[in-house]
């Protein structure tokens, strides 16, 4: 005789309660009675034993340790706030006077943001000031180079001064862009300045004061020294835009002997391809 | 409970009047239940822990509101569920701040992806990607009967519903594991 499925459906909600042992005496042979017949009730009871046993086996989930240490923790924290509370429950008066100081110190939202714009006219203030001052020293340095024409040795070591940073006071890159614009001013050619600049484009660290260097010497081109520099440059240089200008300037100045250098430069991997065409058509001018 | 015959109750009302040593065993007693209950709830055992400190402080915090006759049990595993149910009002507020759909989704997976790493050496895997199958409130219902011993009587307490109504649920969720166990 084949179960009803009605009946099947009725005794899913009941199949639970069966295999825990918690139907009535009669609901439970009304069960069994029917599982005698049914593979498919059959099955789900074998299903529900398994998960219930599954359930059980199941092991607990531990927590780490710091969960512990983190409790003993709060609880320590707890404890300290209640004790001075504890403590002063007694003298009645004490404990209102910190707290009311306290208060008092709290600024106000408006004071709050007076302060702020305070604090930003300082630092503006203090912006301006320090910018005026650090503009001035240099600045100075060169007013004295055009006041000074005839003191040569007095310029070149004072422009030697500032430009080398070996010295404790550091010249912003721009600044030294301008004492080396100005330096040859005023300078002859076989003036010691000529040196100064030539260790400028060697050393200075910075490619834009290189190339103010670079312009600077060649107004100074009348010197030997310049040449000379200029093809020792070419080696030494890796800046592209120092080495354009490096490479435009033996052309110009038809320096032959800066031509092996050149060629070295256009063969140089390291340097940009812009770089080494530009050596290329340089020796194509100078040869 | 072999330190010492100290109910749970007289426990707790010591802390409640400031005694807040006493919390000590009653921590030892149920942090790692209630550890259990949420680990079961979020299926993350870093947030479980973060959840069970805050249900801790919480029972501190609201130690004056306890009322010794009530069993500490039932007080404190409704805590447990309040501080879950909030945790998961946060995230559905974040969720729908997040416009980025696909953002969390993706952050959605990647979490999971972490949790089944940490999961490898445990044997009841299948169980318990079952129990994370079932809706939050069948899975509550069957754990709080099957891992931490709670009789319908309890559980009808802490859902706000009969022992009879319990008991019905309870059955229903596990047909309803036994679907998801067996699916296969």
């Amino acid at each position: 005789m084949k179960p009803e499925l009605s009946a099947c459906h009725e005794l899913e909600a009941l199949l639970p309660a069966y295999v825990e042992h918690s139907l009535p005496a009669a609901e439970a042979e009304r069960v069994a009675a029917h599982l005698l017949g049914c593979p498919g009730c059959q099955l789900q009871v074998i299903q529900l034993r398994a998960l219930t046993n599954d359930l059980d086996a199941a092991l607990p989930e531990v927590p780490r340790t710091a969960l512990r240490a983190n409790f003993m923790a709060m609880l320590e924290e707890q404890k300290q706030l209640l004790k001075p509370e504890a403590a002063v429950a007694k003298p009645v008066a004490a404990p209102a006077q910190p707290e009311a100081k306290v208060v008092s110190m709290w600024p106000t939202a408006g004071f709050n943001t007076w302060m702020r714009v305070a604090a930003s006219i300082v630092l503006i203030a203090t912006g301006v000031l320090l910018g005026r001052n650090l503009h001035w020293g240099p600045q100075g340095g060169a007013e004295v180079a055009v006041a000074n024409p005839d003191a040569n040795q007095q310029t070149h070591t004072q422009l030697a001064r500032a430009l080398t940073p070996a010295n404790g006071q550091v010249v912003s890159a721009s600044d030294r862009i301008q004492l080396v614009n100005n330096s040859t001013n005023e300078t002859e050619p076989g003036d010691a300045t000529v040196q100064v600049l030539l260790n400028t484009l060697n050393f200075d660290p910075n490619p834009n004061v290189r190339l103010a260097t670079c312009e600077a010497l060649y107004r100074l081109r009348a010197d030997p020294r310049v040449r000379e520099g200029l093809v020792h440059a070419l080696s030494v240089q890796t800046d592209p835009n120092v080495q354009i200008t490096l490479i435009d300037m033996v052309v110009s100045m038809q320096v032959r002997r800066a031509v092996p250098q050149l060629e070295k430069l256009a063969k140089r991997p390291d340097a940009l391809p812009v770089v080494r065409a530009q050596a290329e058509a340089g020796i194509g001018k100078l040869i | 409970m072999t330190l010492t015959s100290t109910s749970d109750e007289e426990l707790m009302a010591a802390v409640r009047a400031d005694d807040l040593d006493q919390l000590v065993p009653l921590f030892e007693r149920y942090h790692g239940p209630l550890f259990n209950y949420l680990t079961r709830l979020t299926n993350d055992r870093d947030l479980s822990e973060d959840l069970t400190q805050t249900v801790f402080e919480r029972i501190l915090k609201y130690r004056s509101s306890y009322q010794p006759t009530q069993p500490f049990k039932a007080w404190v595993y409704q805590m447990a569920r309040n501080v879950h149910a909030d945790h998961w009002q946060r995230q559905q507020k974040l969720r729908v701040a997040d416009t980025d759909v696909e953002d969390v989704e993706r952050t959605g997976a990647l979490r999971g992806g972490a949790f089944s790493q940490m999961r490898v050496n445990n044997s009841h895997d299948d169980l318990h990607e079952a129990l994370n199958l079932l809706p939050v409130p069948q899975r509550e219902i069957l754990v709080l009967n099957r891992f931490q011993g709670f009789g319908y009587e309890e559980i009808g307490k802490l859902l706000g519903c009969t022992a009879e109504a319990a008991r019905v649920k309870a059955h229903r969720a596990l047909q309803a594991l036994r679907k998801i166990y067996f699916a296969n």
